[in-house]
């Protein structure tokens, strides 16, 4: 009797010891809060997807999500023949009654455009496939295709009146600066509908978070060196957007010189702003996302200008010659990295 | 009596091992397990802290990628894709290294470090 005693509760130590060995390699996974970890991934609007939620049974509202993102693209591809975008390009100047999505879309983009000052512009889609940016075929276009090519873009020819577009016959316009932004505004609302109350959704490195991680720790976001491998920084974030456009996001080299993806609207080439990448901090995806291309484009000065007349986002600069530039609002929330050869970040100012 | 000592000896065995175990798991270094995955499909799952240097060639539609393995560390080493964004995403680190003309992923099973990258 005493023997079996001795030996059942050396058993059931060692039982116990064994169990709760293994649930702390489970809990590593999902930090300290058991909150279950669910996530889905897709190849969709040319960029690589991936939705987390954490709580139980979110696994209705991935799929949800999953939907919602194939539905967006379905309607704002510009190569799809039976997307929107691709109706209105192929419209012959006639007006084209668009989704309320898809005409919300396209009200903001006029917005950005003219809050911008024409820095933001949706109609470049004919000097971006000049550039082979569309079809991945490279090539330097000349001074006088070039010319030509922009007297067929401009955002002020394009007129919406409600859900009814008008783009002039020879303009196209392509919503792929702005899109994913928007996309990720919509799975955002779409995941909190559905009850999900942590979340992040990834688009091709455009991050949208909904409310905290479990337990009400903030994400950290990594920030990618713009020169190299890695991360130059961590952003610690709460519920918001985060977007970042970089200079070696798309390119190409060819005769020593180097073009990427992003043009400048009076120049119809690559923008040369002395910007190599600007990540763009706020509440909305697709303002960050609209920015994040047309702060690029403008360059420090006048980058900094517009964030002093606006309040509703904030940024991290970095520039050609290694500089690191971060507004105050975000200031106690991001940590450079040690490996980053650049020690000095200067803080703009209102 | 000898059958408690017999049993005594037989949990000690078993809570030496298991005391090992633990410390294996705790000590592991997180972010070693790799993941390659073509359309959602998962291709291979490796442990990079136990990998030889080798390379794994993964076809797509008569496109290829070669990836290789080199002192426990990942990257893409070929691509007969035009623009070569996942051979200039260098070494896996945080953010996944992704072919998207061939629909191909090179990412870590456990996350470890940031909790996604803005890139």
């Amino acid at each position: 009797m005493g023997r079996f005693f001795v030996s059942q509760a050396v058993l059931l130590c060692l039982a116990a010891l064994l169990t709760s060995c293994g649930q702390s390699e489970d809990n590593q996974t999902v930090d300290t809060v058991s909150e279950e970890e669910n996530s889905t991934s897709m190849f969709a609007m040319n960029t690589y997807v991936t939705v987390t939620a954490y709580g139980n049974d979110t696994e209705a509202a991935l799929s949800s999500a999953e939907e919602k993102i194939r539905s967006l693209e379905s309607l704002w591809s510009v190569t799809d023949e039976n997307s929107e975008i691709y109706a209105v390009n192929h419209s012959g100047g006639n007006p084209v009654e668009v989704s309320d999505e898809t005409a919300q879309l396209l009200d903001f983009s006029l917005q950005m455009n003219e809050r911008t000052n024409g820095a933001f512009d949706i109609s470049l889609y004919p000097v971006l496939t000049a550039w082979g940016f569309t079809t991945e075929e490279y090539r330097v276009p000349d001074d006088d295709e070039i010319t030509q090519l922009l007297e067929r873009t401009g955002v002020e020819k394009i007129s919406l009146d409600g859900q009814t577009v008008h783009v002039p016959d020879d303009m196209q316009i392509d919503l792929g600066a702005i899109g994913k932004g928007y996309a990720g505004d919509l799975v955002a609302e779409d995941l909190k509908q559905n009850g999900v109350k942590s979340a992040l959704i990834d688009l091709g490195g455009n991050i949208q978070t909904v409310g905290t991680k479990p337990g009400g720790e903030s994400w950290s976001i990594g920030i990618r060196n713009p020169f190299g491998e890695g991360n130059f920084g961590v952003l610690e974030i709460g519920e918001c957007a985060v977007v970042t456009s970089g200079g070696y996001e798309r390119y190409f080299v060819e005769d020593g010189n180097t073009y990427w993806h992003i043009l400048d609207p009076e120049t119809g080439k690559p923008a040369q702003s002395g910007i190599i990448s600007v990540l763009v901090i706020g509440a909305e995806g697709r303002l960050c996302d609209a920015l994040s291309t047309s702060l690029f484009v403008m360059g420090l000065d006048r980058a900094a200008n517009l964030w002093r007349n606006s309040d509703d986002f904030e940024m991290i600069i970095v520039t050609s010659d290694g500089g690191i530039y971060i507004t105050e609002g975000i200031e106690d929330d991001f940590t450079l990295s040690k490996n980053f050869s650049q020690p000095e970040v200067s803080v703009i100012r209102r | 009596m000898k059958n408690a000592k017999l049993w005594i000896i037989v949990a000690a065995v078993i809570f030496i091992a298991a005391i090992v175990w633990c410390v294996i798991i705790i000590t592991k270094p997180p972010g070693e397990i790799v993941t390659i995955s073509q359309d959602g499909e998962t291709l291979y799952t490796l442990d990079l802290s136990e990998e030889s240097d080798r390379t794994i060639t993964v076809e797509y539609e008569g496109r290829e990628n070669v990836i290789e393995i080199k002192d426990g560390r990942i990257h893409m080493l070929e691509a007969d894709c035009p623009d070569h964004t996942c051979i200039n995403t260098g070494w896996l680190e945080d953010l996944p290294i992704v072919c998207l003309p061939n629909k191909l992923v090179i990412e870590f099973a456990d996350e470890s470090g940031a909790d996604a990258v803005a890139r």
